[in-house]
């Protein structure tokens, strides 16, 4: 990974130095131990501000979305000889290029505004296992050697093995190399064990009707509708959200529990053929809710109805903006 | 209280959300040509089944709605050509994952019906409303507040 991270910071300031692009979207120290923060890199000189290990959560696509976006609407106000184009770098690993991928179809904006800084990925720590892991103890300082993450808190030093407290997400990841690139910082990463991608879905889809309605409400139960889920979703990008739409209003606001579930019943099912799987709304989730159960059964529907995996290729077209006329039909009630 | 309507004459409550060009008019034949089917639909009329959100699923049970019923054009002869394929996506994914968080499969029903199927509009109505009237009054995502 040290590699991975010098390719990264030399190629983001030949980027910015020979002004191929206007900003570089990556990831920085974080100020808590253990974590990484997203960073807008403006200036070649400050390129060596740029890490990348497995404290890097957030999905970068989102912040690509947004600058890219507020720039098209500035852009609205300016007259046409003084129209600017701005062209964003971004740090990209599998499930980020997956983002990209799924903006691009969408034509939020075109290929070449982005730079696609490709990295391989091996996974990220999960800041809940973590938590898990220590017992609650807050981390006084910690670093990450090779296989395994040695952790410093007032209880005193620990080892824990990297498998340990890598996000569910990770270990089952079946995209962990970028599927778009303009440059690669380093060798492909190795293959996860992504043959084990729905195991927990199937487990889901065996228990009984009441038994997933039960746990579907203690999830939902535990959301309190911060909705950190959807603004860090990057395939979360309407200006207007549907639950902030007013009229009419779609989702009502009360204290009433089903208003929480038809929240996330909408959002997630969203999500259909535009989840990813990168992990990042459960990764600032405050609370919890198992966001994950839900979102990959939609994946894998898509999958089995439509063979649709998203944004796994540019040729791709979204699989509700398209048809087949052979699709399946037996859900069609035939008195 | 729930407990006491379910066996004191309670009546299911379907919601048809239908296009305009196929069922609606279907509807309107089993009117016209005076077959009998339980009262206990109330049809919403939009322009066509690629129209409807499947929010409107959602949102008609979370209401109070003890089931739903979407019908449009037979798949190939939808009026604006491809609406009814669009939608027979968007409820297959939805279809599953309603029944994959919980709720009862028999609430929500798709089906299509032409506008020369008075006799079918009739007979999906009626084996609908026996489906729901099986499973009971809706309680899951109904809300109370």
């Amino acid at each position: 990974m040290e590699n991975v991270e010098k390719k990264i910071r030399e190629e983001a300031k030949k980027l910015l130095a020979d002004k191929k692009v206007d900003v570089v979207v990556g990831y920085e120290r974080g100020t808590l131990p253990l974590t990484a923060t997203p960073v807008f890199i403006t200036e070649p000189d400050d390129a060596d501000r740029l890490v990348y290990d497995a404290t890097c959560v957030q999905n970068l696509a989102k912040y690509v979305h947004d600058i890219l976006s507020a720039h098209k609407e500035a852009q609205k106000k300016v007259k046409p000889e003084d129209k600017k184009k701005k062209v964003v770098g971004v740090v990209a690993r599998g499930c980020t290029s997956r983002s990209l991928v799924i903006q691009l179809q969408e034509r939020q904006y075109g290929r070449d505004d982005l730079v696609v800084l490709g990295v391989p990925c091996n996974g990220y720590i999960d800041g809940k296992k973590m938590g898990i892991a220590l017992a609650g103890e807050e981390i006084l300082d910690g670093s990450l050697t090779g296989e395994g993450v040695a952790v410093k808190t007032s209880a005193g030093e620990k080892k824990i093995a990297l498998n340990d407290v890598l996000a569910d997400n990770c270990l089952t990841c079946r995209f962990n190399n970028p599927v778009i690139s303009d440059l690669m910082a380093g060798d492909n990463a190795p293959a996860k064990a992504f043959d084990r991608e729905y195991e927990k879905v199937d487990a889901f889809e065996q228990l009984s009707t009441e038994e997933r309605w039960a746990y579907f409400t203690k999830e939902m139960g535990k959301c309190i509708r911060c909705y950190a889920c959807r603004n860090a979703c990057p395939s979360c990008y309407c200006k207007v959200c549907f639950v902030e739409q007013s009229m009419p209003q779609f989702v009502g606001l009360s204290a009433d529990h089903t208003d929480t579930q038809l929240f996330q019943l909408l959002r997630t099912f969203h999500m259909v053929g535009r989840c990813v799987d990168c992990g990042s709304c459960i990764s600032v989730c405050p609370m919890g809710v198992d966001l994950r159960n839900f979102l990959k059964k939609l994946d894998k529907d898509a999958l089995e109805l439509f063979e649709n995996r998203a944004g796994a290729k540019m040729e791709d077209v979204p699989p509700l903006s398209t048809y087949k006329e052979n699709d399946k039909e037996d859900f069609i009630y035939n008195p | 209280m729930a407990e006491v309507n379910a066996t004191d004459g309670w009546e299911p409550k379907i919601i048809a959300i239908v296009c305009n060009w196929c069922t609606y008019a279907g509807a309107d034949l089993a009117g016209i040509s005076r077959i009998q089917y339980p009262p206990n639909v109330r049809i919403v009329r939009l322009p066509c089944t690629g129209r409807i959100n499947p929010f409107y699923v959602m949102k008609a049970l979370q209401e109070g709605a003890d089931g739903v019923l979407v019908s449009g054009c037979h798949p190939g002869e939808c009026h604006y050509l491809t609406g009814n394929y669009h939608a027979r996506r968007k409820f297959a994914m939805l279809k599953r994952y309603l029944s994959y968080v919980g709720m009862e499969p028999d609430r929500t029903n798709f089906t299509w019906c032409s506008a020369s199927e008075g006799e079918r509009f009739a007979k999906v109505i009626k084996g609908v409303t026996e489906k729901v009237r099986a499973l009971g009054p809706a309680k899951k995502l109904v809300k109370t507040l």
